[in-house]
């Protein structure tokens, strides 16, 4: 069957009459206003993110990533150039760090006797410090530490006592007051 | 390596501070005794001499007893309380590593060093019985410390001993 004479003019004019309706109905819609009216806190409401999340495979996705490939895209020594090491330094209160290390415990876990044995320091206290007159003095001192012991574990035998709870010393030599150093109430910086 | 006096045991370690017992105690006055004598017999011997070599009258300041005792007992006094108050050691004390303080420890006073230097004869009067306080004692207190107040504790660092001593010893290989 052959089209009407005519027909194609017919489409044509429908055609553009309906594209001037569509631009005419276009023009007078304020996208804007309909926009505006539209409540997204209710329609974001509506829309359950967790339920959207849980459908991502996060491993999937990660395992998609070369980070490996990020990692060489990222210049380190430029990030740490700008990183103002002396401003953080400054920051930092070193004297409430020191305050707070217990000195005292850190060298009683030094084995001193062992480090001296072992290594060249025992030769060059051995140089620096001994003597005959130095090492006759360790001699007669000791010696006479180990009598002063000897007399007092006899004198204690024969009085029946023990003396094991006395004190050794003066208290101030013996027990030194520890200053406890106070820390810090407010947060430096 | 040098020959080693300290012997195959190493010396005590940790007495610092400790009460000095009675044998160190009796050792290092017995050295005062000796030094202060010798001093003394010394500085009498140089003083005769002086006289003679000046005035060429012959002096023998040793035979005239009285003022001898005399001399001796200021020397004496001397000897001690300056060092006490000085130091808190004698000449003996210091060779056998003890030393003088306050009952808590404290530096002794010149004070201190007096009074412990004039009561001293006391501790050995009737047969030295002030003495027995040093054994029986908790602090070791012989009279002329209980009256000045003092105590005698261990002042050398056998620590610094210990060290010299291992630092003889052959060194071991690391485990």
């Amino acid at each position: 069957m052959s089209p009407l004479p005519g027909s194609s003019r017919m489409e044509q004019l429908v055609e553009s009459i309906a594209e001037r309706v569509v631009n005419l109905v276009l023009d007078a819609i304020d996208i804007n206003a309909i926009v505006g009216q539209v409540d997204m806190d209710a329609l974001l409401a509506k829309v359950d993110i967790d339920a959207i999340v849980s459908k991502v495979d996060v491993d999937g996705l990660i395992d998609r990533v070369d980070v490996q490939k990020i990692i060489d895209r990222v210049d380190v020594d430029e990030i740490v150039a700008r990183v103002d090491v002396e401003a953080i330094i400054e920051r930092v209160d070193v004297q409430a760090i020191i305050e707070r290390v217990d000195i005292e415990q850190v060298i009683q876990r030094v084995d001193i006797d062992k480090l001296v044995e072992q290594t060249e320091l025992g030769t060059i206290i051995a140089h620096s410090t001994s003597g005959v007159a130095s090492e006759v003095l360790d001699v007669v001192r000791a010696q006479g530490v180990g009598l002063d012991d000897f007399v007092a574990r006899w004198v204690n035998r024969v009085l029946r006592r023990n003396s094991e709870d006395w004190p050794p010393g003066p208290p101030k030599l013996v027990n030194p007051p520890v200053p406890v150093p106070a820390l810090p109430l407010e947060a430096t910086g | 390596m040098s020959a080693s006096v300290v012997g195959a045991t190493p010396p005590v370690v940790g007495r610092q501070g400790n009460y000095a017992g009675a044998a160190t105690r009796l050792v290092a006055f017995a050295a005062d005794v000796g030094a202060s004598w010798g001093i003394f017999t010394i500085a009498l011997a140089g003083i005769s001499f002086a006289i003679d070599l000046v005035t060429g009258n012959q002096v023998n300041l040793g035979s005239r007893q009285i003022l001898a005792l005399v001399g001796l007992i200021i020397w004496e006094f001397i000897y001690f309380a300056y060092q006490w108050s000085l130091g808190g050691k004698t000449i003996g004390m210091a060779v056998l590593g003890i030393r003088v303080v306050g009952k808590d420890g404290d530096a002794i006073t010149p004070k201190q060093a007096v009074i412990r230097t004039i009561t001293l004869p006391l501790s050995f009067l009737f047969f030295g019985l002030g003495f027995l306080g040093i054994l029986l004692n908790k602090d070791r207190h012989a009279w002329h410390d209980r009256l000045a107040k003092t105590v005698v504790v261990y002042s050398w660092d056998a620590r610094a001993a210990r060290l010299r001593w291992l630092a003889k010893q052959e060194p071991t290989a690391p485990d």
